[in-house]
């Protein structure tokens, strides 16, 4: 069968600054002009050479996804998760490797990535859809439906500052919720609201994952994986540790986190 | 299996096949998926090449998304505001009142044969959309990390939509002036149909600066200091308090080497029907189309560190 996300020894490798400890977020240009100025060379060699305080958040990464199937991927904090999901989305550039995505990708990193707590509900629905790639028709049509789903009719024209955050989540969620790509990359975010809103996603989850949809899910709940995933991944300090059913990745990372 | 379909990578809008693929190894998908698999991927993943193009395919893809944060901005932009939009009119109003009393009345400043408040309120205007233009398409990027960091779309799209925005306070702005023509008795003449190139020009130096500004400033958070200082200086040294022909004929050159000197001075030509000066018009806009191109692609060339040094 032919995979629908090919992942071929995806590497990933983040430049630390060795002197000052932390990581270089952004330089002032003086600063750069300085170190320019001390070592003219100091970039090029910097590049050609393996530094120690680099870190390779993902390292040789390699996996096959087939189409309508749920993957999950799990792992302790800093095995790389996060980071390859990001690559997968297309946020960061690899260091090097390669993946090929043979459907329409939307990621789900958060929930209300683009909302704007000065605009009104409805105005953000409209937002938030375009940013996560919707067209402005999708949705027109899948307008009323988000609505309902998020239970904010009576607020939709309310500005979500004055939200409760409750509210504010459910409404996030509904729009994700609605997003209809070949290929769903998610990480984390199903666990909002209260208990009720919470099985209300669940169970949406459930819907989206046997409608066909392509998934790649990374979460800390285990038992969510074995719910609604088939195969799982476990990532070990930027490795994949282990690949197979759900069932026994998990068991297997229980065996290493307990003992 | 293999069922072929037409799609292309980057039409991945098209509605899936009905060709179904069958049923994954792992067999406990309950639904047979719909969606048959395209020949080649849609999305490729990796380092990127030393070169860059422009990928206007999927800035064409996303221009939805360009119409929706423009929208944003300009929504945003006075909300909780007791005159909204009037502020757009407001503050070059008082601006021309109070640069009119000191530099047209006081300082008896010459203004090419046309009343001093029309003259500077024409300028002041086209300096206003190109000036806001470029410090919020300069800050636009890092306004935008939590967009940046979480999803993925050309980042073009941001500093594009912040500088369209900006068209609408100058459109609202411009209404006073249409007041001031008429007031001043100016009458309509072909000339007019230079504005709509001159706004282009105006339009696409702000943009290529907003956009080279704004990769900068993701790196180098001096550009967030500098850019009011530059545009500060900037207003001195372009013609908008003052005409160009103050300055000593033999000086004239420097003052054209800046862009901006042609463009205003062909905004007022067109407006007041007087002569265009078509040698700095046309210096304006190769400068314009050189910039527009060189940012453009060291845009492209920086984007994909942004997510991580933002």
């Amino acid at each position: 069968m032919k995979p629908i996300i090919k992942v071929e020894n995806l590497s990933k490798r983040f430049r630390f600054n060795p002197s000052e400890h932390a990581s270089v977020r952004y330089d002032t240009l003086r600063e750069s002009l300085v170190k320019a100025v001390r070592s003219p060379f100091g970039g090029l060699r910097r590049m050609l050479r393996d530094n120690d305080a680099d870190l390779w958040a993902i390292r040789e990464i390699s996996f096959d996804v087939v189409p309508g199937e749920v993957l999950g991927i799990i792992g302790p904090n800093g095995a790389g998760k996060s980071t390859l999901l990001k690559v997968l989305s297309r946020i960061i550039e690899p260091t090097s490797g390669r993946a090929e995505l043979y459907g329409r990708v939307a990621s789900l990193l958060e929930v209300g990535t683009g909302f704007h707590p000065d605009l009104s509900g409805r105005e953000n629905v409209y937002l938030n859809g375009a940013v996560l790639g919707m067209r402005r028709r999708e949705i027109d049509a899948k307008f009323d439906e988000i609505v309902a789903f998020a239970e904010v009719e009576k607020f939709i024209d309310t500005a979500v500052k004055r939200y409760s955050s409750g509210m504010y989540l459910r409404l996030a969620f509904a729009v994700a919720a609605h997003l209809n790509p070949e290929i769903l990359i998610v990480d984390e975010v199903l666990a909002v609201g209260d208990a009720s809103f919470q099985r209300k996603c669940l169970g949406k989850m459930d819907d989206v994952t046997r409608s066909g949809r392509t998934v790649l899910f990374v979460t800390h709940g285990l038992g969510m994986i074995t719910q609604l995933c088939q195969r799982a991944v476990l990532l070990r300090d930027g490795r994949v540790s282990m690949i197979g059913p759900a069932a026994e990745v998990v068991d297997h990372y229980n065996a290493i986190w307990n003992s | 299996m293999d069922s072929v379909t037409t799609e292309m990578p980057g039409e991945s809008e098209a509605v899936p096949q009905n060709g179904s693929t069958g049923l994954p190894e792992s067999s406990s998908v309950s639904s047979a998926n719909p969606y048959s698999l395209p020949e080649k991927p849609v999305v490729v993943i990796g380092a990127s090449k030393p070169w860059v193009s422009l990928n206007l395919r999927d800035l064409w893809a996303y221009r939805e998304l360009l119409y929706f944060l423009a929208w944003r901005d300009v929504k945003v932009r006075y909300k909780q505001t007791l005159l909204g939009a009037a502020w757009a009119i407001i503050q070059p109003l008082v601006t021309m009142i109070i640069f009119t009393y000191f530099f047209g009345v006081l300082a008896r400043m010459p203004s090419e044969g046309v009343p001093y408040p029309i003259f500077f309120y024409a300028g002041l205007t086209l300096w206003t959309f190109f000036s806001n233009a470029v410090v919020s398409g300069g800050n636009s990027l890092i306004g935008n990390t939590n967009l940046i960091t979480k999803v993925y779309f050309p980042r073009l799209i941001i500093p594009s939509a912040s500088v369209s925005a900006g068209l609408i306070d100058f459109i609202i702005a411009s209404l006073l002036l249409i007041g001031l023509l008429i007031y001043y008795d100016f009458a309509v003449t072909w000339a007019y149909l230079m504005l709509v190139p001159l706004i282009l020009v105006t339009t696409l130096l702000a943009l290529g600066m907003g956009i080279w500004f704004s990769a900068l400033n993701v790196r180098y958070r001096d550009v967030r200091y500098a850019l009011p200082f530059v545009i500060q200086i900037w207003l001195f040294v372009s013609p908008i308090i003052y005409p160009s022909s103050l300055v000593p004929q033999e000086w004239r050159w420097v003052m054209v080497l800046n862009p901006l000197t042609g463009i205003i001075e062909g905004y007022r030509s067109s407006l007041f029907g007087q002569d265009f000066q078509w040698g700095p018009l046309l210096y304006s806009t190769i400068f314009t189309l050189v910039m527009f191109v060189y940012a453009s692609y060291s845009f492209r060339r920086m984007e994909r560190h942004f997510a991580e040094f933002i």
